[in-house]
Parts: structure tokens; sequence; C-alpha cells
């Protein structure tokens, strides 16, 4: 008896305090006294963005100079005004690459935020990308494969992976004399962004009628003699690098050992300008490319010096590397769709992804190429630039080239 | 008076009415993390038989639910069966790949088992990886929601009840609990009859077992499959919550997560399963959300502790501390001096 008096007197208690949960109110925002229409994110006085970063996995460097370059651009935006006369805020969010962490992370973040200027890792970009699209969360990932173009409310800013190689590739048929018939080895992750730079790689060799020798390798493996022995015996003219800074120092360096002197060329991810402190730095000096879609610091572009001083002022400690610059950018390009939000009234979700389409040639002031956002599902560039580590300049790189687009990224079908 | 001491239990069906989605979900990842801790319990706890291997099983309850229930496209293969059919073969399937490894796992024991074991993760993550029809490849494949009778449990629907709305995460909440609840019940039950009896003897004197009767291979064999099968349950669940099955989590961490759980909650005990799920589960996700406000831990971005970091040298002092002074884990805590042996053993 005295059980069922327990579970009545619980349901009772159920029901008339459901009555006041704080869930039982419903905020669909609505507009505030400027006539603004705000929605989730928006307050009266602060804007909320959102960061789910990798500050303890194996992108850690890579999450760090990210978030500290988007925090410096968020509090120069607020000392400058702020948007809407409100200030900025980025809530940062941990996964350590983990994406169960990661999926709790975005669930607690997203009430609470307009957009994601920030998501690394695709395997967790791809494990929230529904619910991206279900929320209409603004969300530029630290990920760069093609496949991310097609999906809803994920912006990418710069090129994709697969433009990256189709422009390494022509690199080496132009500068590096590579001709007809020629092997070029290719020593790429397993996962997303390998395979979507082997598929590029593919395309542009087969354009130059070179053929692809194929080295797959996991993010553990961090000594890659037996690929080079592997490529040296296919008697490869040059290498693509689709890895982590650690395959690329321990490939240059083997491979210098080796005797395999042939240029390599890598992804966006595959170098850090810590890799200068290593005993691979010379065969890196001697024969390693980058390919980016970012300046490299000792740019002359005079918004590059700029941020290279600012953030060397604020955070000393750190050496400022292109995810800095890429860092920076994607804030902007989140400030200023901000800014055309307020511009046309409507803070909301859906107004901020509609006033990010507006701006078809947006500016970095240099650090990046000119980015067209205008046309959804397609790239904002398909330019790169080829740059290689020289100890002696700022930042730890050159310039190779200058931006170009090469006629076979110029062709390529991105699906 | 007997019967009240599990009413406080009912104070669980109110968290959807209150809790945001952050809570929700972590309690979910609890659900699942403690339906798979019981399992393992069942095994090493109880019968003293160590397994590295318990993620892998985890994966293929996982996964077989995502074939199972999920539909053909270009990209991937599915059989597009109804949910609940799907949830409960791939339960039965885990159960088999813990019956086709139980010829080594009848003969091993205590840390050659775990050994052995611990090569079913590379294996399965090999597997995982490369066997894309099924499982989507390094970027895994999306979870079909469960649909019972007609009652999806996703957001796809309007439902509100008692003027809160209910969207997925509150209604896979009470799912969660149902086959929580089962899992314990009947781990409780085979805890405190002749099988439990026998599989204790087992872990404390393996010769005195034989001698009484009892078939100590089969009897391992048959733990073992039925760990694999609460494994499978969880893997099930988890999907569930996650809405996203990625290859990538099932690996070696997650087994020693496993581990870490039943020694902190109490070695051979149903509710220190649960126990140390909840807290292996939640400590990160609650440092991680709390980082602006801790003292020790760093702001994300920040100099200092991280706070993943910061999670596990929790859990890992954890550890020390209980095996030094709780050997019964925390749900021994009441009772200090009483190892959950004497629960078991009449």
């Amino acid at each position: 008896m005295k059980l069922r008096k327990y579970v009545i007197g619980l349901a009772v208690l159920a029901v008339t305090a459901a009555g006041c949960s704080s869930k039982s109110a419903t905020d669909d925002g609505g507009t505030d006294s400027g006539g603004v229409k705000t929605g989730p994110g928006v307050t009266a006085d602060k804007i909320t963005l959102g960061a789910l970063t990798d500050l303890t996995g194996v992108y850690a460097t890579l999450g760090k100079s990210i978030t500290q370059a988007q925090q410096l651009y968020f509090e120069q935006l607020n000392q400058a005004g702020g948007v809407c006369g409100r200030d900025v805020e980025l809530l940062v969010r941990d996964h350590g690459y983990d994406v169960q962490k990661a999926v709790g992370a975005y669930t607690e973040l997203q009430p609470k935020v307009v957009g994601l200027p920030q998501v690394i890792g695709s395997p967790i970009m791809a494990a929230i990308a529904e619910n991206v699209a279900k929320d209409k969360v603004l969300t530029i990932p630290a990920a760069w494969p093609s496949q991310l173009l097609k999906v809803p409310y994920v912006q990418i800013v710069g090129g994709t992976y697969e433009l990256e190689m189709i422009n390494g590739v022509d690199f080496l048929v132009r500068e590096k004399g590579l001709k007809k018939g020629d092997k070029i080895g290719h020593v790429y992750f397993e996962g997303e962004y390998g395979e979507s730079a082997l598929a590029g790689a593919k395309f542009a060799a087969e354009k130059a009628g070179l053929t692809v020798v194929e080295q797959r390798i996991k993010p553990t493996d961090n000594d890659m003699t037996s690929q080079v022995s592997a490529l040296k015996s296919e008697g490869v003219k040059a290498i693509l690098m689709s890895a982590g800074p650690r395959q690329s120092a321990s490939l240059a360096g083997v491979a210098a050992a080796g005797g395999l002197n042939v240029p390599i060329v890598s992804n966006n991810p595959g170098y850090s300008p810590q890799l200068l402190g290593t005993p691979a730095a010379k065969a890196l000096e001697a024969n390693f490319y980058y390919i980016s879609a970012t300046q490299p610091p000792s740019s002359d572009a005079p918004a590059m010096a700029k941020l290279v001083g600012d953030y060397t002022k604020k955070y000393p400690k750190d050496v400022f590397d292109g995810g800095a610059t890429f860092g920076y950018v994607s804030a902007k390009v989140f400030g200023e769709s901000l800014k055309k939000a307020c511009d046309s009234k409507d803070l909301t979700r859906e107004g901020v992804y509609k006033a990010l389409q507006t701006q078809s040639a947006f500016d970095s002031e240099g650090l990046m190429p000119v980015l067209d956002f205008s046309k959804p599902g397609q790239v904002g560039t398909r330019e790169s630039i080829i740059q290689r580590p020289d100890s002696k300049a700022k930042g730890g790189l050159v310039e190779a080239t200058e931006p170009f687009t090469s006629d076979a990224a110029k062709e390529f079908d991105l699906g | 008076m007997s019967k009240l001491r599990w009413a406080p239990l009912l104070l669980l069906l109110l968290p959807p009415f209150y809790l945001d989605m952050f809570w929700l979900q972590a309690g979910l990842f609890v659900m699942a993390a403690a339906i798979g801790a019981i399992g393992l319990n069942l095994l090493t706890g109880s019968t003293g038989q160590l397994s590295i291997g318990h993620s892998f099983f985890l994966a293929i309850g996982a996964y077989g639910y995502v074939y199972f229930a999920g539909e053909s496209d270009g990209h991937v293969a599915g059989l597009g069966l109804p949910t609940p059919l799907a949830a409960v073969l791939a339960v039965v399937l885990a159960g088999l790949a813990g019956l086709a490894f139980s010829p080594i796992a009848g003969r091993l024991s205590g840390m050659y088992l775990g050994i052995a074991s611990l090569a079913l993760i590379f294996v399965g993550q090999h597997v995982l990886f490369n066997f894309e029809k099924v499982t989507g490849g390094y970027n895994g494949r999306s979870v079909e929601p469960m649909n019972l009778f007609g009652f999806p449990f996703d957001g796809s629907t309007d439902l509100v009840v008692m003027g809160v709305p209910f969207g997925a995460q509150e209604r896979l909440w009470f799912f969660g609990l149902v086959l929580l609840g089962l899992a314990a019940w009947f781990a409780y039950g085979v805890l405190n009859g002749r099988p439990g009896r026998a599989m204790n003897l087992i872990r404390d004197q393996q010769i005195a077992a034989g001698v009484l009767g009892v078939p100590v291979a089969r009897m391992r064999s048959a733990v073992f499959t039925l760990s694999s099968m609460y494994a499978g349950l969880a893997g099930v669940l988890l999907a569930l919550a996650f809405q996203r099955a990625v290859p990538d989590y099932f690996g070696v961490l997650l087994a020693f997560e496993y581990l870490a759980m039943i020694v902190i909650g109490g070695l051979g005990s149903v509710a220190g399963a649960v126990v140390g799920a909840a807290f292996v589960t939640l400590l990160p996700q609650l440092l991680t959300r709390y980082s602006d406000s801790l003292p020790l831990v760093a702001a994300a971005g920040g100099e200092g502790v991280a706070p993943s970091d910061a999670a596990r040298y929790l859990y890992g002092g954890a550890v020390v501390v209980i095996v030094l002074f709780l050997p019964a884990g925390l749900s021994g805590l009441r009772v200090p001096f009483l190892t959950p042996r004497k629960e078991t053993t009449p």
C-alpha cells in the first residue's frame, strides 16, 4: 500500500512540477528594440558563437593556433564596438578528437550559439553534420574535403584537399620537370583527408600522363622508412604527402638519408613551423613544398604583418603558423557575416547564413585569395600557394609560387 | 518496507522534464555504458576473466544495428529491417561473435584471455575502417532512429508531454531506462542464482569448481557470450544516442575505460557497474562543460591542465584510491568493510 501511495505522490509531483519546468517555456527569439530579429545565441548585449576544437588530441597544435587567432579577432572586433551594439563571445569546447565528447559538446553548445566558426576533425564534422543542417547552425570546419561542400550550412573557407593536390601536381610538372610516363608516390592517411587528396592526385596525374604509386598509412605510423624504400624501388620522381607534420618530417629525413632526392609536396595539414627545430630541418628545406590557400607569414601583405605582430604580442610563447591565419580569416568571415546580418536587421541563424551568401568576393586583405561564398555547394577559391620551409624567414615559410589555379583544377568536378 | 527500497529509482523518470539536452545526452551515454559495464562485470568481476576486447563487441552491436536497420544507398549497404528486429538481431550477432571466440575464452583464464581479446580490437578496427559497405569507412554512417510500434524515437514528430516538448533525447531516455532496467534485473538474477555461485567459484577456486562438477570451460564461454551480448545491446543504445556510428570510437581506449568503470564502481556487483559507468562517462563531459569556472582546470585555449587531461588524472587517481581503500569500489561506500563477495556467496 505504501508503495502505491509513493508512486501516486511522485506522479502528482511530476505533473505539477513539470508545469514550472523551465523547459516548457519555448523561446523562439523575437525582435529587439532596434527592430533586429534575434534567435538562439543572441541576447540584448551579447552574440555567442561556439568552437569545437582539439586542444589535447592529435591536432592540438592546429587547434590551439586556430582558437587563439579567433579569440584575437573577436577581441579586436569587440574593441571596435562589436556587432549591432553587442559583444561577440566565443565559447570554446575541447573534444580532444574524441567523437563522443564532441557530440556531447555540440548538444550543449547548440542551443546557446548562432554559429560555429570552428569545428576540427572530419569524423567529428561527419558526426554532427545532420544536426547542423537540422538546427541550421552555420559552421566553418577546419577540414577541407570536397564532400563537405554539399552539406547545407557548412562553409569551407579556402580550397579543398583535391584542389591542393591538383595544383601541386601541376607545380611539379611545370617547375620540377616531371614528364609523361613518370611515376609519383603518394603517401596518405586512411580516411577522408587522405582519400580526398588521393582522388585529386589521380585526376591530375591522369591529365599529365603520370602514374600514382599509392602508400596508405595510419595516423599512428610515425616512421616512414618502409614507405620510402617502397617508393624508391618504384623509381618515383616526386612524392605527394597527405598526412601530419610528423610523417612529413620522417619522410623527408629518411628519403634524404636514403638518397631519394626528389621533391615532396604536402597538403596543408602536413607541415608546422616547429619541424624546423628537428633534425629533419635540412632535408625539409632542400626538398619539401607545402600547399595552402593561406599566405605564408613572411608575405608582404600589410594585413599579414599586422596579424603576426598582434598575435605574437598577445601570445608571445607561441609560434605563428598557417593555422593561425586560417583561424583569423574564418573568424573574420563570421564577423563580416554578422555585420551584414545586422544591416539587414536579421540576426537569426537563417539571417546570418543568408548574409554569408551575399558575399561573392570576400576580402581577407590579402591573407587568402578572394573568396566567393555566393554559390552554395561550390568552393570559395580554386587557387593555391606553394610554399617552402626556410628557417631564416619569418614564420619559417616562404612563397615558392604566386597564388595560381592550374588548368586541371579549373575543370575538376567537385561533385 | 523492502519494496520501498527501490522507490527512489522512480526519480529517474523526472530528468526529461527538467534537464536540458546536454544532461539528457550525457545520461544516455551513461545508460549505454552501464549496460556494457554490467556485461563486462559479469565476466571480469564475477568470473575473474579479464577482457580487453569489450569495445569490439560494442562495435558489433552498433554496426549490426545500423546495417540491419539502415537503407542501402550509393555508399553503404543496409537491409532496411524494422528497427526493433534490427536491435534484437544486433544483440544476437554480438552474442554469436562472442560464441565464435569461446573456444579461446573457455580455455584461457585471467591475463592470458586479456591479451588474446586485445587482438580482437586491432582486428576489429581494421575491419571497421575497410569494410566500407557496412561501416561507412572512416567517417562512419548515420543511424536509423528507433521506431517502436509506430512510435519514433527522434524529433520527427511533435510530442508534448505535460507542457514539455519531447524530442529525440527525451524519448530515448525512457527507452534507455527500460533497457538498463531489464539488463540489470537479468544480471542480478544470474548472479544470485546457481550460475552466479558457479562463476564466483571459478574466479576464486577453479579446481574446487571443477571438482564440484561445475563445467569450467563451458561456463567461461557461456559467460563470455553473455557478456558480448550485453556489449552488443550497449552498442545499439550508444548508436541511437550518437545518431552516428564512427569506427574510430571503438578503440583500445574505450576498452580500458570499461575496465576503469568496473574497478571504480566495484567488481562483481551490478550496482557497482552502473555507478562506475556514470563516474567514468560523466567526469570528462562535466569538466569540459564547467572548465570556465573550475579553479585548477584551464579554460579552453588557456594555459594549464586541459579538461580532458584533468579527467584522466582524476580517474587515474580514483582507481588508485579505490584499489587501496575501497576494495568494493564506489558501490561499497556505505559498508566499506563488506566486499561484494559477501552478497553473492551463501
